[in-house]
């Protein structure tokens, strides 16, 4: 202000200097974060821009309008329901269901009607032009000829949702997963979040801080940093071959998965009841409540929306897991979804581990849609989870 | 000329190993404030909160010697912690309402004690605490907003209404008064001088203006001794001991 070089105690060059650096030394800083943040926003778009795109044409499914000549043959052969040079357009899967569809309708029998039916996966390939799709060029000109009078179209792949796995990609869905992986979670919630949360209450509230209650808080945060395989083996050990739970069910899984479930579950609501002030406690002792009064009256309702979103996480975790689960045998092929949590089971993580590793280019699309189902799954249950927590915490 | 209420025998109190009261031996008269004074660690809270077994909840503590609340002694086996809390209500030194409203602050006691039941019985009730912890003018349009929503004066006479609402015959203060202004304080006092009509009032305070302006009797305390009781116009008048006038005085402490 003054441009007097008369002493100034707040301005000085070598104050100036050290100023300066200072505010390059906070400018670095800001643009490390920056940066930073910049890179994992952009992995993010790359990674959600390249499942989506990957994961869109899933939901497509080629079909081809073809001939299909009802005749007594086809109950026993049902390739002799097509052309024979038709025989590798028309899905296998759609074929097989033929000879039960004319037991039941004997009156179609004689009949040639052109119609829609879903093309083999090498034609809805070679129509999503993708790279690989393994048609062989005899097929190719008779598809591309198709294409010209019209007789191919792609519709709402329905399947993708209400089948199962199969070794034919046109007829594989993530249904048989989906059931699989709800009666999963089920149990592991069912068994999870109640023992999780009364331990950790008994551990908060109940318990006095001595030795033996030391050596089991240092134990429950050491088996959460756990590798989850290991509770793959340890589920094996004591669910299936002590306790008799039949392999690849979802009873063996959901209880595997509420074993590694079960310390996230512990930690967070024993956070979550440290959380509420003591002050609390001593209102409602203060006015003869018991110790259970005072946890279920005052301390739990506050607890609540730590505990309810520190569940929530955990299974959401547990339900993107798929290592415990390789033990347990619920990486499997599994077509039909379970009816009961004995049955055989398998899980969506598991699902698509297991399209991964297909071979036939059809199997990549669906692999990639399935990621995006859960994905969307597990957007989801955190969404609820942020929601859950807002809701109570608006209740005081 | 005064019956005597809550009487301690020789009560000896252990943190772990550290001895934090030696013996103190007092007589709490009946209707009437006693003021507990000190420097803080002589513990004039801790014995306050032997007398509603709040103590009893930390680890290591232990004590020896006798409270006797109307002739009985509150630490006998047989005695239930919830039931001398409802004999020996407590308000705390922060305002510590529930984060419930304003009615349910009040009803929460009577109701878990099966003092009421939640029809025109509890509203009374709650409307007779409110009144007699004078504030119910203040609050009566907005019982069911949270209580945590009041500024900390009327928190802290919330938590008097609170404490009331189960009729205790005692009731302990610790140091009520240091987290408010002194507006608030002053409104505080006035109540307690209107309580001590139907209570026993102990309270810890720092202030020794306070206890001189509402205490009938006033016990120093030192390094866990109880050093000198009497009335309180006694006490900052004429006190026998020279460490009182000198706490008093504000020579030390």
């Amino acid at each position: 202000m003054n441009n007097s070089t008369q002493p100034n105690n707040f301005i000085s060059d070598e104050k100036k200097l050290r100023q300066k650096r200072r505010e390059r030394a906070d400018s670095r800083f800001h643009w490390y974060g920056l940066t930073a943040l910049g890179l994992a926003l952009a992995f993010l778009v790359f990674f959600f821009v390249d499942i989506i795109g990957q994961a869109v044409p899933a939901f497509y499914q080629t079909e081809v309008k073809v001939n299909i000549h009802y005749v007594e043959a086809a109950k026993t052969n049902y390739n002799k329901a097509v052309d024979h040079k038709l025989r590798r357009v028309v899905s296998r899967a759609w074929l097989r269901t033929l000879p039960v569809y004319l037991k039941r309708h004997p009156e179609l029998i004689g009949n040639n009607i052109k119609q829609w039916v879903p093309a083999d996966s090498r034609v809805d390939q070679y129509i999503k032009q993708h790279n690989g799709h393994g048609l062989k060029s005899k097929y190719q000109r008779i598809v591309d000829a198709m294409a010209e009078e019209g007789r191919i179209r792609q519709v709402f792949n329905i399947r993708f949702f209400t089948s199962g796995d199969s070794k034919l990609p046109e007829n594989a869905g993530i249904f048989s997963a989906a059931v699989g992986s709800i009666f999963t979670l089920l149990i592991t919630m069912l068994i999870a979040v109640p023992i999780g949360v009364m331990t950790a209450i008994y551990l908060e509230e109940f318990s006095e801080d001595n030795h033996f209650t030391r050596i089991i808080e240092v134990n429950i945060n050491n088996l959460a940093a756990i590798p989850s395989i290991l509770y793959g083996l340890l589920g094996l050990a004591i669910f299936i071959n002590f306790a008799g739970v039949p392999r690849s069910s979802a009873l063996a899984g959901g209880l595997t998965l509420a074993l590694m479930t079960l310390p996230i579950i512990i930690i967070a609501t024993r956070a979550a009841l440290q959380s509420v002030p003591s002050s609390i406690r001593e209102a409602a002792f203060g006015l003869g409540a018991s110790r259970w009064q005072t946890t279920w009256h005052h301390v739990l309702p506050l607890a609540m929306p730590g505990i309810l979103t520190g569940s929530i996480i955990g299974l959401a975790q547990a339900m993107g897991e798929t290592a415990p689960l390789l033990i347990v045998g619920m990486v499997a092929y599994v077509p039909d979804a379970p009816d009961n949590i004995l049955e055989a089971a398998t899980v969506l993580p598991a699902q698509i581990y297991t399209w991964a590793g297909e071979s036939l280019r059809a199997y990549e699309e669906r692999t990639a849609a399935a990621i995006l189902v859960l994905l969307t799954v597990l957007l989801s249950l955190n969404g609820l989870a942020v929601y859950l927590r807002k809701h109570f915490e608006r209740r005081w | 000329m005064n019956t005597s209420k809550v009487n301690i025998k020789d009560l000896k109190l252990w943190y772990g190993e550290s001895e934090a009261l030696h013996g103190i031996d007092i007589e709490f008269s009946e209707k009437r404030v006693t003021a507990l004074i000190g420097p803080s660690g002589c513990g004039k809270s801790t014995l306050l909160r032997c007398l509603n077994r709040m103590n009893d909840r930390i680890p290591g503590c232990r004590i020896e010697g006798q409270i006797l609340l109307d002739g009985d002694d509150i630490y006998a086996p047989e005695v239930d912690v919830v039931q001398l809390r409802t004999h020996v209500g407590m308000v705390f030194q922060k305002p510590n309402p529930f984060p419930k409203s304003i009615y349910e602050n009040v009803a929460y006691a009577p109701r878990i004690h099966g003092l009421a039941g939640s029809g025109s019985d509890m509203d009374e009730l709650v409307e007779t605490a409110l009144r007699r912890a004078s504030i119910w003018k203040e609050v009566k349009d907005k019982l069911h907003t949270p209580g945590t929503a009041l500024s900390g004066g009327q928190q802290q006479r919330l938590c008097i209404a609170r404490t009331i609402a189960v009729q205790p015959n005692v009731i302990l203060m610790d140091e009520p008064c240091s987290a408010l202004d002194p507006i608030a304080t002053a409104k505080i006092e006035e109540l307690i001088d209107e309580l001590k009509r139907e209570f026993t009032i102990i309270m810890v305070t720092h202030s020794m203006q306070q206890a001189a302006r509402i205490s009938d009797q006033t016990a120093f305390f030192y390094m866990g001794d109880l050093i000198e009781f009497g009335e309180t116009g006694t006490i900052f008048t004429q006190p026998e001991k020279q460490q009182t006038e000198d706490y008093i005085t504000g020579r030390f402490g």
